[in-house]
């Protein structure tokens, strides 16, 4: 397996680019990679040529996260100010804009079935999950409060929910908090399972193994990324070599590798197999906020490609073989 | 039968004496002698035949009775014969004075040999055997130069005197000049083919000295020949032979040592030889023996030292070292020039360097390097006894100069590296590296503690990689491959019990029942312990982890595995983990300093004030009185109880702050070099408001910290900045020296933090919002709340950011629509962002007052009105703008319309003047000046027409603007530049109240295992 540098865009944004994901092709077209940045625009982008489709604006302070629909029609985008706006990929019109305050946003997923968005909500130790046919708010999955005598304020803060993941037979959803901790949910019965400890650190980026619906990924400010036996809550496996902060994980769509972008400005891909990097790619002057690879599909497509975006403005994409 | 016969005085008759028959008295033949008045040669024959015949004594007194006065008075005219006795007798004394050891009688024989000499040239100055005896005297008594003298009177007088020649060749010989020597003894072995073997010998020792030894060797063979008992020639041969370095001529080297051995017990030379060779069969009790008998027979001074030096050497090898040495110095005592026998100074010096007398054992070794000065050997003990002494920088200079007189002398380079390596590591790794390819070249096994020095030197020279492969090639095989490699199977832990991943041991047992042995041998701990640091800088923090517990599940007390499993679950904040295994750590040893500090560290981080003082106080009395770092903590930790409290008690404070300026100013006086200490006293001194001073001192440690991988000390960048900072908090100085401080923050954000630290971020939002670059100063605000989402003092902060960004765009005397717009939805956002921190202060997430938040949101709700007001007037202004715009081109419009219009009227015009001039010119005169007169009447009329632009209309709705925003802002100023303050020292005390990044962190220091 292997990383081979196929185009970057400098000054892709105007500003640092925090967020990205592929939408997936649809009948009419390819899939278009999705990137949100703090110049508060959401841009669009042709796949190999990296050419911008469209710049939706709309936002207001930086775009933290971007979701899009399996369908490939519709896409979410939200940004500090904590509204998430959902909008036609190929025309932008304005679907929805959902806020649930004082819940914040940060990380976004629609399941894989596509009737369901997760959000997660930040200080309010919760998952919001909100129906994408009516667009209301149905569950609010909250973590539950640490027992104690008198949770003290210290502590509250820390179950702060920054990432959120669909398992992909979507029965399962997990969120990563500040404090490290991950908290695995049945959805269906909107229910809290248990927690998967072993970070202490915030857990920003969760993925789910596109095999095995057990194993899940987590990317933590420690510098490590965890493989956790989601259902057995064992920890299978840790991956140490970044030397600062992983932000970001991503599984290959044929589930034998990951790929991660850290602080370190590096991105790294790790072979499951040998449970160790095989390549760190230097493309990025500055931290490196998320990696995405292409879901398969699409007219002709099925060369794999993973696109990384950085704080220096630059994204960029990569043949994956 | 020889004999001679004494001629009866006065008569024919003889008296017939058989010399082999000579009377045991010899006063009888005196008697006869003086009787007959036998002629004084006669005398000389009979005592020349006692002297054959070992009758000393016979010799002498009939030779002193032959010099007697009255043989003088009455032999008056036999003048040679009186010489030929008295330089017979000469001899004789000189040869006593050669052999005498005891010093008074030899200059009592030297003494008496010199007055019958001078007796003998009182009677003839010429004679040339009296000058021969002369030189040999003086030969004998060492006086090389006076006897050369001698002999070359002779030699001009009688070119061919034998005697003369030999003595002249044995001066050129002790001068050390063979050549010349070989030349006067093959000159008198031409004149006189007879003469004894001895010169042979001389031809001989010269031919050795020149190096021709074939030719030395057939000289001793015709000596040995001629008189097959001459031991000179046998102990020569032999030592040619030895010389030979092979086992057969080695053999017959011995075997004509011992056979000198037999003729002649006595010859110190075959001795030595002998005791010598028995030397290195290991025989010492027969080198004792031989070396005993030799001192006890010889007095020359050469060979003494020879057998001191053999005994001394075979007690040096059997290690006793006292006896040796006074041996060695007996040696050293037989010797004038260090040149003529070295290798017993070289003994003493060893000696002496064992028994620790570096200074004697210096001066040794220094006459050693006078004789020898590229004596590898003698450079490296040399450099070695510097080492000893201190002076490193002259024993580099010794071991440089032995690495370079044998490039191929790997232990030398193993030296040369292990002095380099506290002063230039580049080097060291050089000299070591070079050691390495020495020995793999010589075939031999290089040391294991060699390759990990390599290691550690390329580890520290940030070559990972090079340093992974020797520290891997330093363990060999072993179960560390396996763990390495990563091939063998990891065993999932439980998620909840992933608390003790650093504490797990099953691995190790499962991989024994898997079959794999698990051990580690004691000399590689070591090297593993290095090779788990590696990977922890190297950020393979899972292997190095297993690593250390491999170590530990081996030796459970090996202290430093615990402390760095503690360090890593620190660094990634398992601070329960961490804590865990330091109690770990102190059950082995409960003393041990590092431990406790990072104990009390730990405290720190979890809040526990009184419990971190205690364990850092324990920890500096268990630490000595050279190491500091405890002290520093303490210095720290009063630094962070002055400035902790949110609610400062300024006693309190003082009190802390003079107690941390104390400690820190203790550990420079030990160490003036700390750069944690000197980081510390800067604090205090910034604390204190001395900018200048701790300016200075921060300077001073980012200086010195810009060195190795280790160093790494970004706090100080931060200070620094801290420092420019608040240098330049003066309302004036502000837009200029904010510049400063920001690149300072900038800098060191993506030097050293991978841009990951919000608090830096804030920093330099700080300093954009002291130049009043709101936007600059939300966008590094936004940026950290990404960095940092649970920090919500960022967002107040940003709220405050947008707030003062819009009262500032309201304020500006012009602004465009846009401008205005934008203040709008910024008034918008910001009280958005206060809103969402009030829901949340509802849900007690921060310990923000909810009042100070509603008058934020107020003070925006309030601005957005006025701002709606502000962008109203400008919505319309620009309608009218617009309208304006619409109408001036409208104008110009119909403008260009009248132009064309014009232009077509005058475009006809022309051709019909054109054709009324063609007509013109037939037409009459009155017709042509009626013409004329109306088209210069209708081009005059047009000019006056052209439109003005309506200028006036503009000022009107201007001014009434400005008067609307006037008065509304005059209402309000009080109130609004009350909570611009406000907010502004919010934000400063947020800066202010989190000192972290003031903090000081310790360095680990790697274990350099000898």
């Amino acid at each position: 397996m292997k990383l081979a540098g196929l185009k970057s865009v400098d000054n892709a944004h105007d500003d640092s680019v925090w967020a990205a994901t592929w939408v997936p092709a649809t009948a009419d077209r390819a899939a278009l990679l999705l990137t949100g940045s703090l110049d508060e625009t959401v841009r669009l982008w042709g796949s190999d040529e990296l050419s911008c489709v469209a710049t939706n604006a709309g936002h207001c302070l930086g775009v933290v996260s971007v979701a899009a629909h399996p369908s490939g029609v519709i896409a979410a985008s939200a940004s500090l100010d904590s509204f998430v706006r959902v909008f036609d990929v190929d025309h932008n019109n304005t679907i929805a804009t959902l806020e649930a305050p004082p819940s914040e946003v940060w990380q976004m997923q629609f399941d894989p079935k596509g009737t369901t968005l997760a959000v997660a909500g930040g200080g309010s130790a919760s998952v919001k999950l909100w129906d994408t046919a009516e667009w209301k708010l149905i569950a609010s999955l909250s973590i539950p409060r640490p027992e104690g005598p008198k949770p003290s304020d210290k502590n509250a803060n820390k179950k702060f929910v920054l990432s959120v993941a669909w398992s992909p037979d979507g029965k399962r959803l997990a969120c990563g908090s500040m404090d490290g901790t991950i908290s695995v949910f049945d959805v269906q019965r909107a229910k809290f399972l248990h927690h998967l400890e072993g970070h202490f650190m915030p857990v920003r980026s969760l993925v789910y193994s596109p095999l095995d619906p057990r194993v899940l990924f987590s990317a933590s400010d420690d510098g490590h990324v965890h493989m956790y036996d989601a259902e057995g809550k064992s920890l299978i496996n840790a991956l140490s070599g970044h030397s600062s902060w992983v932000l970001s994980v991503d599984a290959s769509p044929d589930g034998v590798a990951i790929a991660t972008g850290s602080s370190d400005r590096t991105v790294k891909l790790w072979d499951l197999k040998m449970r160790a990097a095989m390549q760190t790619l230097n493309n990025h002057a500055d931290q490196v906020w998320a990696v995405a690879f292409r879901p398969p599909g699409g007219p002709g497509v099925r060369a794999g490609r993973l696109a990384s975006v950085s704080d220096d403005k630059s994204i960029s994409l990569y043949d994956y073989s | 039968m020889a004999c001679v016969y004494i001629p009866v005085q006065n008569s024919e008759e003889e008296v017939r004496v058989v010399l082999d028959q000579l009377p045991r008295d010899a006063s009888d033949i005196l008697d006869i002698l003086k009787a007959e008045q036998a002629p004084l040669d006669l005398w000389l024959v009979i005592a020349r035949e006692y002297f054959k015949q070992g009758k000393i004594e016979q010799f002498r007194q009939i030779l002193e009775e032959g010099s007697s006065p009255e043989i003088d008075e009455y032999y008056a005219d036999v003048r040679y014969e009186r010489i030929a006795i008295l330089n017979a007798l000469g001899a004789y004394y000189s040869y006593l004075g050669k052999i005498e050891t005891k010093q008074r009688e030899k200059e009592e024989h030297f003494i008496m040999a010199t007055q019958y000499y001078n007796k003998a040239s009182r009677i003839d100055m010429h004679e040339p055997s009296t000058w021969v005896g002369k030189g040999q005297l003086l030969l004998a008594k060492g006086d090389v130069e006076q006897a050369s003298a001698a002999f070359k009177i002779v030699l001009d007088g009688d070119r061919d005197n034998v005697s003369a020649l030999l003595g002249q060749a044995c001066v050129q010989f002790s001068r050390g000049r063979y050549s010349d020597s070989l030349e006067l003894y093959k000159r008198s072995l031409q004149v006189y083919p007879q003469c004894p073997g001895a010169v042979r010998l001389g031809i001989g020792l010269c031919r050795y000295k020149l190096g021709q030894y074939e030719k030395a060797k057939q000289a001793f063979q015709r000596v040995l020949q001629l008189d097959p008992e001459n031991v000179e020639a046998l102990v020569a041969l032999g030592i040619l032979d030895l010389h030979n370095n092979d086992a057969v001529d080695i053999r017959r080297g011995m075997e004509k040592m011992q056979s000198a051995f037999e003729i002649y017990p006595y010859s110190a030379m075959s001795l030595n030889y002998l005791a010598n060779h028995f030397f290195f069969t290991g025989q010492h009790f027969l080198v004792e023996q031989l070396t005993e008998t030799a001192l006890a027979v010889t007095n020359h001074g050469p060979t003494k030292s020879h057998s001191y030096y053999n005994l001394a050497r075979s007690y040096h090898s059997k290690g006793d070292y006292e006896k040796a040495g006074l041996y060695y110095m007996a040696s050293v005592k037989e010797i004038n020039k260090p040149q003529e026998f070295v290798l017993p100074y070289y003994g003493l010096g060893q000696v002496q360097l064992k028994l620790g007398d570096f200074k004697s054992s210096l001066s040794n070794f220094e006459k050693v390097l006078e004789v020898y000065p590229e004596n590898c050997e003698t450079l490296k003990a040399l450099g070695h006894i510097y080492i000893q002494l201190g002076q490193t920088d002259v024993a580099q200079e010794f071991i440089k100069k032995a690495t370079k007189t044998d490039p191929r002398d790997a232990q030398a380079f193993l030296d040369l590296g292990e002095l380099l390596i506290s002063t230039d590591a580049g080097a060291a790794l050089e000299a070591f590296r070079t050691a390495r390819s020495l020995l793999e070249k010589g075939r031999e096994e290089v040391p294991i503690e060699l390759l990990n020095n390599i290691g550690i030197l390329q580890f520290e020279k940030g070559d990972f990689k090079l340093a992974e492969q020797t520290f891997v090639e330093a363990l060999g095989d072993g179960i560390w491959r396996t763990l390495i490699d990563g091939t063998a199977q990891p065993y999932p832990i439980d998620a909840s019990l992933s608390i003790h991943q650093y504490k797990d041991m099953q691995v190790f047992h499962r991989l024994e029942e898997d079959g794999f042995t698990v051990e580690v041998p004691w000399n590689k701990i070591s090297i593993l312990f290095n090779l788990a640091r590696l990977f922890e800088q190297s950020h393979n923090i899972e292997k190095a982890s297993i690593l250390h517990r491999l170590i530990l599940f081996k030796y459970p007390d090996y202290v430093d595995a615990y402390l760095r499993l503690a360090a890593i679950a620190k660094a990634r904040n398992n601070v329960q983990m961490s804590i865990e295994l330091i109690a770990d750590a102190l059950k082995v040893d409960d003393k041990c300093p590092d431990a406790l500090l990072m104990l009390g560290d730990l405290e720190l981080k979890n809040d526990d004030w009184v419990k971190a003082k205690d364990t850092f106080k324990a920890a500096k009395d268990a630490s000595n009185a050279k190491d500091s770092y405890a002290t520093l903590c303490l210095g720290n930790w009063n630094y962070y109880a002055a400035v902790r409290s949110e609610k400062r008690a300024p006693k309190l404070e003082a009190t802390h702050l003079e107690k941390a300026k104390e400690l820190y100013t203790k550990v420079l006086m030990d160490h003036n070099s700390n750069i944690y200490a000197a980081n510390g006293a800067g604090v205090v001194s910034a604390e204190k408001g001395q900018f200048d001073v701790s300016r200075d001192l921060f300077t001073a440690v980012q200086e010195a910290a810009s060195g190795s991988v280790f160093d790494q000390f970004p706090d100080v960048w931060i200070n620094v900045a801290h420092v420019e900072f608040a240098r330049g908090n003066f309302p004036l100085a502000v837009k200029t020296l904010v510049a400063h401080p920001y690149l300072q923050y900038q800098n060191c954000l993506k030097k050293f933090y991978n841009s990951t630290d919000s608090q830096v971020l804030l920093y330099l939002a700080r300093t954009h919002y002291e130049a009043e670059q709101w936007q600059d100063c939300k966008k590094t605000l936004l940026r950290a709340i990404h960095l940092a989402p649970s920090n919500y003092t960022l967002k107040f902060d940003a709220g405050v950011a947008m707030q003062k960004f819009s009262a500032s765009t309201l304020q500006k005397q012009k602004r465009t629509v846009d401008e205005v717009r934008s203040t709008v939805s910024e008034l918008k956002n910001a009280v958005r962002m206060f809103s969402q921190l009030s829901a949340a202060s509802n849900l007690h997430f921060h310990g923000f007052d909810e009042k100070k938040i509603e008058t934020h949101v107020n003070y925006c709700k309030h601005l957005l009105e006025a701002a709606k007001v502000h962008c109203e007037a400008a919505e319309r202004e620009e309608q009218q703008n617009k309208q304006r715009i619409e109408l001036a081109r409208q104008v110009s419009l119909a403008e260009e319309a009248r132009r064309k219009a014009e232009e077509q009227r005058k475009f006809q015009m022309e051709r019909r003047k054109q054709e009324d001039e063609l007509k013109q010119v037939m037409q009459q005169e009155e017709h042509l000046e009626r013409m004329k007169v109306r088209v210069i009447t209708v081009t005059a009329r047009n000019n006056g027409r052209v439109p003005l632009l309506p200028v006036s209309g503009r000022i009107g709705p201007n001014l009434t603007m400005r008067r609307v925003g006037r008065v509304k802002r005059g209402g309000k100023r009080g109130k609004r530049e009350e909570r611009g303050i406000r907010a502004q020292s919010h934000v400063m005390r947020q800066t202010k109240q989190k000192p972290t990044l003031w903090m000081i962190k310790k360095k680990w220091r790697m274990k350099t295992p000898t």
